[in-house]
């Protein structure tokens, strides 16, 4: 930890790409250190960005830890300093700091078959745990992305997801028909049920909208996966990052240290307040 | 160190501490609050309105200015607190047993920098409750005392023309050794004295949480409970309770513009608090403590289990300023009591 937590370093953006565009805006961004190197990060930890003057947002770093000269944040308009974030050029500067949380134990599913679930923007917080494992592709069994978007628009990290066909058994899913769609139409739960994942010598991860986690989970465990084997990631909302401003606890646990990442077998035994 | 000083001779130790701020009880239009003494102290109060928790986590904190030229780097500037050392004085053994559980908060697994900066430079002086200070004070009852230290690095005790004086930590010996002379050494009738004054102390009687070992598990029970709602209906949010406790720690961080062109301002902590929606309310709108309910759980919930499953010890140390202020009468002894007693 730095003498002082709350001063950010500064970072520049190198990249902006549109994932998503219009009401729900997805943008991609990578972050450059200004001066130097900063921080290393493990799977699932989170920065706190700024725009200096608009404030401070806790994003999830969706690079792999094995990208060493960028960060890269997928950031949905939704709020203040999302959306300040979405005003930005290349070349602007950013503050940053962290990381923040916990970590996908991906060291203990090496020799395991990886089952990644995500919805909407829920692909950018287990988008590293999915490159770090196509990375070290001999170190896992079979890998299998499920993802799916309100329509086909809202399908981010598209090109790289059909990148990942060949090693990775990638199903794209969309909620509505529309014409000159290949993939599975329905909800997200719906297309993991189609495909029907062996829970055998696996580890199930789901990342996405409240709604589509709960039901995921119900039918991960109707398809045999027990509670140890299901992983998720909650937010809150954060001001500090160090259990000290006292909003984003679920019971006794502030979530900027003691998650983001839970198994099935502890969430489920948390108030929720998540 | 314990020492005698007679009462007429306060002000000459206050004089003496060259090198300190001091600060004290003051009343100003009916309401006690801490002062910077320039004259006078008075040690006759009942108990300050705001706890003294200001002097290490002030109400708003510069943590960094910034600048920014349209196409430069942004150039930030830490703004670390520095200044003379504070000597606050009066500070009654509840208000004095909120300061460890504050270092608690600012040091586990994160140092904060600013609180640090501040709590270093700052001495509490105590004084014993020879009889509680509010009709709502039930320290006894949460594991605190009338005549508690923790907390303090001087404890004051009023014999009626005198106070006895019990250094606690090497900054409170610091005090007393500023003004050696004022002092006298204690007799065998002062000590006497000392222990009636602290044994009647302890016994005067008190408003009490009723099974304060059994609250961690039996909130923890009661998440679900209907009486949440029903307890917290009154409730208008206005956070009084929360502003007012001497271990409420939460807080936001902004940023304060000052100019446009070139961009200029300060990025801020301010104190926040659980009782309002926005508290925690997330950029979509959802909100995971949505209702007056879930809020008033989660400020007992953290007072009487989340803290103690985190430390080992109750949040709440009894001042009872959350009862009193309450502008439509919640009163913590009496939710918590209700809610551990309903859990069977």
């Amino acid at each position: 930890m730095p003498d002082n937590i709350y001063l950010p370093s500064l970072g520049r953006i190198a990249y902006i790409k549109d994932e998503v565009v219009g009401e729900r805006a997805i943008k991609t961004f990578h972050v450059e250190p200004l001066d130097g190197g900063w921080f290393d990060h493990d799977c699932g930890q989170c920065a706190m960005l700024s725009v200096f003057g608009r404030g401070e947002a806790m994003i999830s770093i969706a690079s792999s830890p094995l990208v060493k000269g960028y960060k890269q944040f997928s950031i949905m308009r939704v709020g203040r300093v999302s959306s300040a974030f979405h005003d930005l050029s290349v070349g602007d500067v950013v503050g940053i700091r962290g990381p923040y949380g916990n970590s996908f134990p991906i060291d203990d599913w090496r020799g395991k078959n990886l089952v990644f679930i995500g919805g909407g923007c829920g692909l950018a917080p287990i988008w590293p745990l999915i490159t770090t494992a196509v990375a070290q592709r001999g170190d896992f069994k079979d890998i299998t992305v499920f993802y799916g978007g309100r329509t086909s628009r809202d399908i981010m990290y598209r090109a790289e997801l059909e990148k990942l066909r060949g090693s990775v058994d990638v199903h794209l899913s969309i909620d509505k028909m529309e014409e000159g769609w290949d993939g599975y139409c329905g909800f997200v739960p719906a297309s993991v049920m189609n495909r029907d994942p062996s829970p055998q010598n696996a580890i199930a991860i789901t990342c996405g909208p409240p709604i589509m986690i709960k039901f995921v989970i119900q039918n991960l465990n109707k398809l045999g996966f027990k509670d140890e084997q299901i992983y998720t990631t909650i937010e809150n909302k954060m001001k500090c990052g160090i259990g000290k401003c006292g909003r984003c606890n679920v019971g006794k646990d502030y979530v900027c240290v003691k998650g983001p990442v839970y198994s099935w077998a502890e969430l489920k035994y948390l108030p929720e307040e998540y | 160190m314990e020492k005698i000083l007679e009462k007429k001779r306060v002000d000459d130790w206050v004089a003496a501490l060259t090198g300190y701020e001091v600060h004290a009880p003051a009343l100003e239009e009916g309401i006690w609050g801490y002062q910077p003494i320039n004259g006078p102290i008075r040690l006759d109060h009942t108990n300050t309105k705001q706890p003294p928790k200001e002097f290490a986590f002030p109400q708003r904190e510069v943590f960094f200015s910034f600048e920014q030229i349209k196409g430069e780097a942004p150039r930030l500037k830490q703004v670390m607190p520095s200044g003379p050392r504070h000597a606050v004085f009066g500070v009654r053994p509840c208000d004095g047993r909120g300061v460890p559980r504050m270092d608690k908060v600012f040091n586990d697994h994160a140092q904060d920098a600013y609180y640090n900066a501040r709590r270093k430079n700052v001495a509490y002086v105590g004084l014993a409750c020879n009889k509680p200070p509010s009709a709502n004070c039930f320290c006894l009852s949460v594991g605190g005392s009338p005549v508690s230290t923790d907390g303090l690095d001087v404890q004051l005790t009023d014999l009626g023309d005198r106070y006895f004086v019990k250094a606690i930590t090497e900054a409170g010996k610091d005090l007393m050794t500023a003004a050696g002379k004022l002092f006298a050494d204690p007799s065998a009738a002062d000590q006497k004295q000392l222990k009636q004054v602290h044994a009647a102390a302890v016994a005067h009687p008190q408003r009490a949480v009723n099974n304060p070992d059994q609250a961690p598990a039996k909130l923890k029970a009661s998440f679900k409970s209907p009486l949440w709602d029903e307890l917290a209906q009154a409730c208008i949010g206005c956070g009084i309770c929360t502003f007012l406790c001497p271990t409420c720690h939460c807080f936001d961080i902004n940023d304060e513009v000052q100019g446009k062109a070139p961009l200029n301002g300060q990025r801020v902590r301010t104190w926040d608090n659980c009782q309002f929606p926005d508290f925690t309310m997330h950029s979509s709108g959802h909100n995971p403590r949505e209702g007056t309910g879930a809020r008033l759980r989660q400020r007992v919930c953290h007072k009487f289990q989340y803290f103690y499953e985190n430390f080992g010890m109750h949040q709440c140390i009894g001042c009872g300023r959350c009862i009193t202020e309450c502008p439509v009468g919640i009163d913590i002894i009496h939710v918590v009591n209700k809610v551990v007693e309903n859990a069977g």
